[in-house]
């Protein structure tokens, strides 16, 4: 019986486990292999003299190193830009006694429902009468506003759960209503504030059709259209492909192997409450 | 909350309340609003192509009534509507099996929950790609595994039925673990004592499942299908990865197709037309999401 029930806890996370790394894993051994092994049928399932010659060409062969470069920037910047401008707007939803609350939050979540390809055909338009096609404010600006709706979501949750007698006593103590905000509330809910910096920030890192559409200079690509317009250029150069995939997904990887249980809390948030 | 006359202080904090929400509104506008205003301003007007310098000519609902004449939209409407039907059901059963097995208790629990956190952390065009070299005809292992079996290798991703079949298992693979994630935390949020209570009057496995677990499950199962919905809805990025919409036009879906128009062919006010569309579309599918949300707010606050 014990034997058993340990058994299928072991099954199930084994089928789990699989179905989530499966994809990775399979790209990793790709990427160790050699052209001609990769060309070889009946396929080899471990790579039979692993080489690194795929990572040397991936850096080389392509400015991956650019591409990742923009995708750090235009994720790094809109994450912040984002849970500063979420956070003012949770904060306000949360803490003061504003009329409408629920509305301006349904409205809020009705943005995240727009379709992107509705809203990408004008605000092409837009980036291009602005001059700002190629720049990376026409990635930032659209990304920001794409992860308020799940960040304001998330912090306000948190700001929610902060007793109001804190505030009350740093305002006492001469801190004005923002001074407030920013010395006691967001403090005190870092892990919402940083739930929701996470989500941003991956939400950024895996966009493509905006990235498609806004950049199309080669060395303003990120790094996930980088990567998929390999096949253009190339006639579909797998082992180039499988090593820039490990090296573009490896940052990703690593964060949420660090804050997975922050990144689940913050994911599931949205949904649970409603 | 008092229903008397506002206070001064209900003012002044309704005034900071206003000023602290400017930055995100005047953000939507300029990214949202304007646009949208903009795309059905766009969509009633065209280019001559004859005559490029006349700019953009009022035009009507031309863009329109040739959008409903164009067998392009709507096959890639259709393809679109049949990627919802195959895969919203599909990642609903395999992420309430995901959520059911990751809900077991288990001593170590990074690796399930990393299990479930990386489809969802991986770029949908990565997940495409990968799923395309998963099809290749000739150095896939899919196909491995076919002729492992006795079967003849088919070409996954050069024919349309097929096709379209590879899209959406690798668009399954990718939905299920976030739908699993949302279900996985309606799952721990049932409380155990019902569980042990229909222990003790006997029940199995099964009817706790159908009996506890489903029902309780409801609401989180109806917000992962709408978050899914809407999501499919708009489906771009793993087809782009795997096929480009081929062959030919086979498993193109309407965001790939206002796409091609807008920036491919710049037909602005046709792409326009056509994005409207399915403005229009979605925004069916999320006034049903909004009445829920606000349905169980009040709820809550009751």
């Amino acid at each position: 019986m014990n034997f058993t029930r340990k058994s299928v806890v072991w099954f199930s996370a084994l089928v789990v486990v699989v179905n989530g790394f499966f994809p990775a894993v399979w790209i990793l051994l790709t990427s160790l292999k050699t052209e001609t092994e990769l060309l070889q049928v009946p396929i080899t399932y471990l790579p039979l003299a692993p080489t690194i010659d795929n990572y040397v060409l991936a850096f080389t062969a392509q400015p991956i190193l650019r591409f990742m470069w923009n995708s750090v920037v235009v994720a790094g910047l809109s994450t912040a830009l984002c849970v500063l401008v979420s956070a003012l707007a949770a904060y306000a939803l949360t803490r003061l006694r504003m009329p409408h609350r629920n509305l301006i939050m349904s409205l809020l979540l009705a943005v995240a429902m727009f379709p992107l390809i509705s809203l990408m055909v004008p605000l092409f338009k837009v980036m291009r009468e602005l001059g700002l096609l190629n720049t990376y404010l026409a990635l930032i600006l659209p990304y920001t506003v794409l992860s308020m709706p799940i960040c304001t979501l998330v912090m306000a949750s948190f700001f929610q759960d902060i007793p109001p007698d804190l505030e009350a006593a740093a305002m006492i103590d001469g801190c004005s209503r923002v001074g407030a905000l920013f010395k006691v509330v967001v403090p005190l809910s870092a892990p919402g504030v940083f739930t929701a910096a996470i989500l941003a920030f991956v939400n950024a890192w895996d966009e493509f059709l905006l990235a498609l559409t806004m950049m199309n200079r080669v060395s303003m690509r990120t790094l996930s259209v980088g990567i998929t317009l390999y096949q253009g250029e190339f006639a579909f150069p797998w082992p180039l492909i499988s090593a820039a995939l490990i090296i573009a997904i490896v940052p990703i990887c690593i964060l949420i192997a660090i804050f997975q249980e922050r990144v689940v809390g913050g994911l599931t948030s949205g949904g649970v409450k409603g | 909350m008092s229903t008397d006359a506002p206070t001064p202080r209900d003012l002044s904090e309704r005034a900071l309340g206003t000023l602290l929400l400017l930055p995100a509104a005047l953000l939507l506008l300029l990214i949202v609003v304007y646009p949208i205003a903009t795309l059905f301003w766009n969509s009633l007007h065209s280019v001559d192509q004859a005559n490029p310098q006349a700019g953009e000519l009022f035009v009507g609902i031309d863009n329109y009534t040739r959008a409903f004449a164009d067998d392009r939209f709507w096959t890639s409407t259709l393809h679109t509507v049949v990627y919802i039907v195959v895969t919203v059901p599909g990642a609903l059963l395999i992420g309430l099996g995901l959520a059911l097995l990751a809900n077991k208790p288990f001593r170590v629990k990074w690796p399930v929950r990393l299990g479930l956190l990386l489809p969802w952390a991986l770029p949908l065009v990565f997940a495409g790609l990968i799923f395309r070299w998963f099809f290749e005809y000739k150095t896939g292992v899919v196909n491995d595994w076919l002729v492992a079996l006795g079967m003849d290798p088919p070409q996954w991703l050069s024919d349309p039925t097929l096709a379209f079949w590879a899209i959406c298992i690798a668009i399954i693979w990718k939905a299920s673990s976030f739908m699993a994630l949302m279900l996985l935390a309606g799952l721990q949020a049932i409380p155990r004592s019902l569980y042990e209570a229909a222990e003790v009057d006997g029940a199995t496995t099964w009817q706790q499942f159908v009996e506890i677990t489903l029902p309780m499950l409801r609401p989180a199962i109806f917000v992962a299908l709408i978050f899914r919905t809407i999501t499919a809805v708009q489906t771009f990025d793993i087809p782009y990865a795997m096929t480009g919409g081929g062959p030919g036009d086979a498993t193109e879906t309407l965001a790939m197709y206002i796409h091609k128009t807008t920036l491919d062919f710049l037909d602005f006010g046709y792409g326009s037309a056509l994005a409207a569309l399915m403005f229009v579309i979605s925004m069916v599918a999320t006034s049903g999401y909004l009445r829920y949300t606000r349905r169980s707010a009040g709820r809550s606050e009751e």
